[in-house]
């Protein structure tokens, strides 16, 4: 931790510190040293990880190929003529970027370059419109697809695709939570945005079908991945190769284009696996010495409220992530907090709760056959009743559902729930003054306003982001009620 | 003596991008032939114009076989790749919170001790990786569907490997200069991204 505060890359420091460790703890070099030999290749030859340039990739294509003018004229059309209503539209252009890109600061650095200017013209002021983009390029990472859940996913064990599914609700409450910040600060200080002229419905209509090439790479990836036509590492190639052909089509990729997406993507993808690799040297080293699996004993044996401990957790993620990018901090603390996590009974799903959601599935595909009237009534009771149900019940179902069968879902539901709340959290971080990554990308882009106008607005958004992680944990339905058991 | 290592890096940079390139497209191809595959089966089992259905098959319309080693061999080779670029233009991810406020001289110092690390690092994971691929010369090992040797792809790796160590050793050497000098030496780096 000491070297990654002295500005020593953070990759380099994890697998520094993997590495001294692995020396200490086995008192030589041999075992540390064979690992290198074929884990370094084997980390990188991963399959899964293979979605992380491809991601990347396709977020480039996707700027070449002019989605996000088109996505920003479109929302604009619709939204521009009310009062905030550019900046709103800024923010609905983030969050159909997110839809294609997995990075929040491409997205935000993205949608700066189209709508930075736009708002300018209409008189907003710049503070603003920093904030504005800052706060909406947050939602490059939590609308799926999105690169830190798939490091987070690959960490935990957890189905890729179950995650993207859970983070789209909580992804839409942002966006959603952000344009109510825009219109309660604009009411709050008229002055700082203008208005835009309406723009007649036949207008509307063609800048929105211009926005098709988008929804069809979104629909195919995540309705690909999801519906289990592919892999979400093929669908991540889907996507790369489904850009990157729209991109073709309209111009944007050629030549020289192509020699820059390589650059910022081999830039990127070094940096992301290097953070990989020492995390996974460093765990190694973790696991070796058996540290997380003491803690989490630690914090189950001292009885807190499992409550407690995740908000705990959280407020450390928020304080950490205005230092720290995302990426590395998932990899950094995810290996000692879930085992915490895993530890804790949230109480999610009991026995009863998996019976009656089994046994309804059975019966609304119609009753079985030979199953009495009696026996029939007997499990609607039990489950009105929120009983479990009998062995005979369940037999007369065809269903069996042990003990271990709910703690897998326990752990599966605890899993996809933590995991979307760091992200928020983390991303949270991104946008919070004095350090937050997205604010100072923002504000380079536009050197007319000074930092600290950002610092101010960017609170407004801080605060939605706040409530929202409260109302997402209070209700864990909200975030898996889309995944199921 | 930069310039040549910039473009070193950047030529790497750019043949792992055609690799990541060509595993798309590989994979695009494995996934329209494998849907083809099954709807010719269908069609051939279900009467439904059989003689077209059996005749691609026939063809050998399917996924690409292996597409899954293909790709693992390649996106190592990718990975391996593009890290020179990284290294060379100071792309690696750092906290600079803590340190912003220190003096020109400290950060120097600093800089160059990581980069030493640096160049130590990927000088090892290169001497490694070779060994590594000794063993699986000597093994004989091969992937499980197309059984192509698994040494193949480790050298392939390790033409970026060396060339990430080569890299991190100027570099390194360059930091130290920087330190005895006390100015810069390369025009300054472009801002990580996250």
């Amino acid at each position: 931790m000491m070297l990654i505060f002295l500005r020593v890359p953070i990759g380099l420091s994890m697998f520094l510190a993997g590495l001294v460790g692995l020396i200490f703890v086995t008192g030589e070099t041999t075992i540390p040293f064979a690992r290198l030999k074929s884990e370094v290749f084997t980390t990188f030859s991963s399959y899964s990880l293979t979605i992380v340039p491809l991601f990347l990739l396709m977020g480039h294509f996707a700027t070449l190929g002019g989605m996000s003018q088109a996505l920003f004229k479109a929302a604009e059309s619709f939204l521009g003529h009310r009062k905030g209503g550019v900046a709103m539209a800024s923010i609905g252009a983030c969050a159909g970027f997110g839809a294609i890109c997995g990075s929040s600061l491409a997205t935000a650095a993205t949608m700066s370059r189209v709508a930075l200017p736009e708002m300018k013209k209409y008189g907003y002021a710049g503070g603003f419109s920093t904030a504005t983009l800052a706060a909406g390029g947050t939602l490059g990472i939590l609308i799926p697809p999105s690169v830190v859940l798939v490091i987070y996913a690959i960490l935990t064990e957890q189905n890729i695709a179950k995650l993207f599914l859970a983070a789209f609700i909580p992804g839409i409450l942002a966006a959603l939570g952000y344009v109510i910040v825009i219109s309660i600060y604009v009411r709050l200080y008229p002055e700082s945005a203008g208005v835009r002229e309406r723009v007649p419905y036949s207008e509307r209509m063609r800048a929105l079908v211009d926005v098709w090439p988008v929804l069809v790479v979104f629909i195919a990836v995540v309705g690909g991945i999801y519906g289990g036509i592919f892999t979400p590492t093929e669908g991540a190639a889907v996507g790369a190769f489904g850009t990157g052909l729209i991109a073709l089509l309209n111009g944007g990729l050629h030549k020289d284009t192509l020699a820059e997406s390589f650059y910022v993507t081999a830039r990127s993808t070094a940096m992301i696996f290097f953070i990989v690799l020492g995390a996974a040297f460093y765990n190694g080293f973790l696991a070796l010495t058996q540290v997380p699996q003491e803690i989490a004993e630690f914090v189950v044996s001292q009885g807190f409220s499992p409550w407690l401990v995740l908000i705990f957790v959280l407020i450390f993620y928020l304080i950490l992530g205005c230092l720290m990018d995302s990426l590395s901090m998932i990899l950094l603390t995810i290996p000692i907090f879930w085992p915490v996590m895993q530890g804790l009974d949230f109480g999610m799903v009991t026995m009863e709760m998996v019976q009656a959601d089994r046994a309804m599935d059975v019966l609304s595909a119609g009753i079985p056959e030979g199953m009495g009237q009696d026996m029939l009534a007997s499990i609607k009771g039990a489950i009105a009743d929120g009983a479990q149900l009998t062995k005979d019940q369940m037999k007369s179902l065809g269903i069996r559902v042990s003990e271990g069968m709910v703690n897998r879902i326990e752990t599966e539901q605890v899993a996809i729930w933590f995991g979307i709340l760091v992200l928020i959290v983390v991303e949270v971080g991104l946008i919070t003054p004095p350090v937050g990554m997205n604010l100072f990308i923002i504000n380079a882009m536009d050197r007319s306003t000074p930092i600290v106008e950002t610092y101010k607005a960017v609170m407004f958004f801080v605060a939605s982001d706040l409530v929202r992680v409260v109302i997402l944990l209070a209700f864990p339905a909200i975030t898996l009620f889309l995944v199921g058991y | 003596m930069h310039s040549f290592f910039l473009r070193l890096s950047r030529v790497m940079a750019y043949l792992g991008g055609l690799m990541l390139a060509a595993l798309i497209v590989l994979t695009c191809t494995s996934i329209i032939g494998r849907e083809l595959n099954s709807v010719f089966h269908y069609m051939a089992k279900n009467d439904i114009l059989p003689i077209v259905g059996r005749y691609f098959l026939d063809l050998g319309v399917g996924p690409v076989n292996g597409d899954f080693e293909l790709i693992e061999a390649g996106v190592a080779f990718a990975i391996f790749a593009f890290l020179p670029l990284c290294q060379i233009t100071g792309g690696h991810a750092t906290v600079d919170v803590f340190t912003s406020n220190l003096s020109p001289k400290v950060n120097r110092v600093l800089r160059m001790l990581s980069e030493l690390a640096f160049a130590f690092v990927l000088v090892l994971i290169a001497v490694q990786l070779l060994s590594g691929m000794q063993s699986k010369i000597r093994s004989g090992t091969t992937t499980y569907l197309i059984e192509f040797p698994l040494w193949w792809a480790y050298a392939l790796s390790l033409v970026g490997a060396t060339t990430a160590a080569v890299v991190g050793v100027y570099m390194a050497i360059i930091r130290v200069g920087e330190v005895v000098t006390g100015q810069s030496m390369i025009p300054s780096e472009v801002g990580a991204e996250h």
